[in-house]
């Protein structure tokens, strides 16, 4: 059946369109899961990705927290990693070169302490080549300043990113905090300030203590949770973010799998981003590509943009059972 | 050299000292490139709990069989899910990881000192050495240090008599060989017949490869130690099996180097002992009488 629909001329259609950034398909990985890219080489045809998202990059290296830095619970893992990043300059000249070399779309994933920070990496960033867009962490629940204290608040959020909005002219994404009340008043307020794109969602705030020693698991005593664990929680907030505002919006969240990622298509992301899932097969995002493939063919679908956003809100038993397939 | 991603088939899961097991993968590619010291991240069932693959040292390697071979504690969940694990099934296993032990740099005796499950990685490195390899050459002179808590937890006589070179043996409550630990034991040896190796390998819990270290360190010693962090993705992508490490440039600001990237293998001056958590010490087990 392959064949016959390559033969004919019918090969499935993956672009996806998000405001002014066009993707060859939707899948990306995620910022801090997937290194500079070099890391993934080996398993992974770069090429073959959306885009690659990079690690979070500041001004100035950062070392990063005090280990240990990870913990794993059921389902998933917490991480206190503190944003370890070789700076932008170290980025420019020794990270970004072999990306571009290898021919993918590359968004930078930024973050500072302060807005002006987040300017200045804004517009060192601003025309070079092979940049496809910048992403905008202001959702790290691992560091004091800056990170999530931005993305917690609708009007720090706006402000800063009204500031990085005239600093730039690349599509400028927003990746939201879920730790907050309401993640559609974020993304609103962000919207409004000029994003073009927003992400969501970044890790989930959580603890792991030890019961015989007493002690935190992690010595930065809390840190983020990311995996399998969290995919309903990052289904929630990218649908109520897709409810509430006009811009596209790209779902993250313990995907893992094909169906996972049509998951968050149907509730309306127009593109997914992978990040644990990376860790425990490093191969996953070509799965996961060959899979949403699969699953179109499946459905009768030639096109994945009219697969976007069409969950049926009306909920009926019994559940189409189709998953263990792909 | 490259990283593969292998369903690796199991030929053999089996108990070979109290809490210890042995796990032999046919799994070509990765044997093809292995070297001792470096590591493969096994993911041990499917699903989702665990979530998180885990790191086990080459304890042999067959490139001629497409084989290699694991020697694993069970101190975990992981661990026992994998001792639980049938022969003839498969399991996924990247690799091969991290950076390899090192020939020494200049001739002379070799000690190699393992302490508990850290002897993994060390048996095949005493074969390499022993046997005129093309990536050791053959050294002369070896002596291997071997201490556990108990006997039960010993690996037998047996495995290592193939190799043909003094094996000194040590328990903490003196079960068998030397009552203490093996740092005590590679210490009282060295004083008693007046020896310097050229060389130390080392691999073992944390309190006592610091011991190895800054015995290394204050005798001018090369010792190229295995060093264990938790980790998540084994290739340098997700930073978190970071240790703390002096910076050459800035004697005091933190810096880390990254275990499955810059290790396992490192040597005693590269990293920060002191600000090792939790602090290295530890309070004797047993009281020898
Ligand atoms: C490079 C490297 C090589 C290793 N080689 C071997 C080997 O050859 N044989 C072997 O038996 N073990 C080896 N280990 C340690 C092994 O990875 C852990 O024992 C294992 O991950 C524990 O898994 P678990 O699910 O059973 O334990 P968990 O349930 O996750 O934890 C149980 C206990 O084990 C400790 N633990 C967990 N992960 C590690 C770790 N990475 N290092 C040390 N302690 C840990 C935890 O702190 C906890 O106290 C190696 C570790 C590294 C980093
Ligand atoms: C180890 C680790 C490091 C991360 N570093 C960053 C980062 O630098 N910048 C960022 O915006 N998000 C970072 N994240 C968050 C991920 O990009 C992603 O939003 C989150 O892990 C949820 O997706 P997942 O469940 O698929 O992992 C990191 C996550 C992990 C696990
Ligand atoms: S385990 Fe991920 S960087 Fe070392």
């Amino acid at each position: 059946m392959e064949q016959d629909a390559a033969a004919a001329g019918h090969a499935t259609d993956l672009r996806v369109r998000l405001g002014p950034l066009t993707l060859a398909n939707p899948v990306m990985v995620a910022s801090g899961t997937f290194g500079y890219g070099e890391e993934y080489a080996d398993f992974v045809d770069l090429t073959r990705l959306g885009a690659v998202v990079v690690k979070g990059i500041s001004l100035e290296p950062r070392a990063g927290n005090p280990p240990p830095r990870i913990v794993e619970t059921p389902s998933g893992m917490i991480n206190a990693i503190g944003l370890e990043n070789v700076g932008i300059d170290k980025f420019l000249e020794e990270k970004l070169p072999a990306l571009q070399s290898r021919r993918v779309p590359v968004i930078v994933n930024i973050l500072g302490n302060t807005a002006d920070q987040y300017v200045e990496l804004a517009s060192r960033l601003d025309g070079i080549a092979g940049i496809a867009a910048l992403e905008l962490n202001i959702s790290c629940p691992n560091v004091k300043e800056g990170g999530m204290a931005f993305g917690a608040d609708p009007a720090m959020a706006g402000h800063l990113v009204e500031k990085v909005r005239r600093a730039t002219r690349l599509p400028l994404i927003t990746k939201l905090t879920p730790n907050v009340t309401s993640i559609a008043a974020v993304a609103k307020a962000v919207e409004a300030a000029g994003t073009d794109i927003v992400s969501c969602i970044n890790t989930v705030s959580a603890l792991a203590v030890d019961a015989f020693s007493r002690r935190p698991k992690l010595a930065n005593l809390v840190g983020g949770l990311s995996g399998p664990a969290i995919k309903p929680i990052a289904l929630r907030c990218v649908y109520e973010t897709v409810q509430s505002v006009r811009c596209p919006v790209i779902g993250i969240g313990g995907i893992a799998s094909a169906v996972d990622a049509m998951e968050f298509l149907l509730v309306g992301a127009r593109a997914i981003q992978v990040g644990t899932a990376n860790f425990v097969r490093p191969t996953a995002t070509m799965e996961i590509l060959e899979g949403i493939e699969r699953v179109l063919r499946f459905l009768g679908l030639s096109r994945i943009e009219d697969y976007i956003g069409t969950l049926d809100a009306e909920c009926r038993f019994p559940f189409a059972e189709e998953a263990c397939r792909f | 050299m490259g990283k593969y991603q292998e369903e690796a088939l199991i030929l053999a899961n089996e108990g070979v000292a109290d809490t210890t097991w042995r796990l032999v993968l046919e799994c070509p590619r990765i044997a093809a490139e292995a070297r001792p010291g470096q590591f493969v991240m096994l993911q041990i069932r499917e699903g989702t709990d665990p979530l998180l693959r885990r790191p086990f040292s080459f304890h042999r390697i067959h490139p001629e069989r497409a084989v290699f071979e694991i020697l694993y504690r069970v101190v975990g969940r992981g661990t026992w899910w994998l001792s639980q694990t049938r022969q003839g099934s498969r399991v996924s296993v990247v690799g091969p990881l991290g950076n390899a032990f090192r020939p020494p740099d200049r001739p002379g005796p070799v000690a190699v000192v393992g302490g508990g499950i850290g002897v993994a990685p060390l048996y095949e490195l005493l074969h390499q050495l022993a046997k005129p390899s093309a990536f050791f050459g053959g050294a002369v002179d070896i002596h291997f240090f071997y201490g556990t808590r108990t006997a039960a937890e010993m690996l037998p006589e047996s495995t290592f008599s193939e190799l043909n070179l003094p094996v000194h043996r040590s328990t903490d409550d003196g079960t068998a060989g030397f009552c203490g630990t093996v740092v005590d034991l590679f210490r009282r040896v060295l004083e008693k017949d007046r020896w310097r190796p050229a060389v130390i390998y080392a691999c073992g819990s944390l309190p006592m490869q610091f011991a190895v270290a800054q015995w290394a360190l204050s005798r001018g010693t090369p010792a190229q130690l295995s060093l264990e962090s938790l980790m998540a993705c084994g290739l340098g992508a997700c930073l978190g099996c970071a240790l703390p490490a002096p910076d050459p440039k800035a004697p005091n600001a933190d810096r880390y180097v990254h275990v499955c990237k810059d290790g396992p293998i490192f040597e005693a001056g590269s990293i920060r002992w002191n600000k090792m958590q939790p602090p290295p010490v530890t309070p004797p087990t047993f009281v020898c009488v």
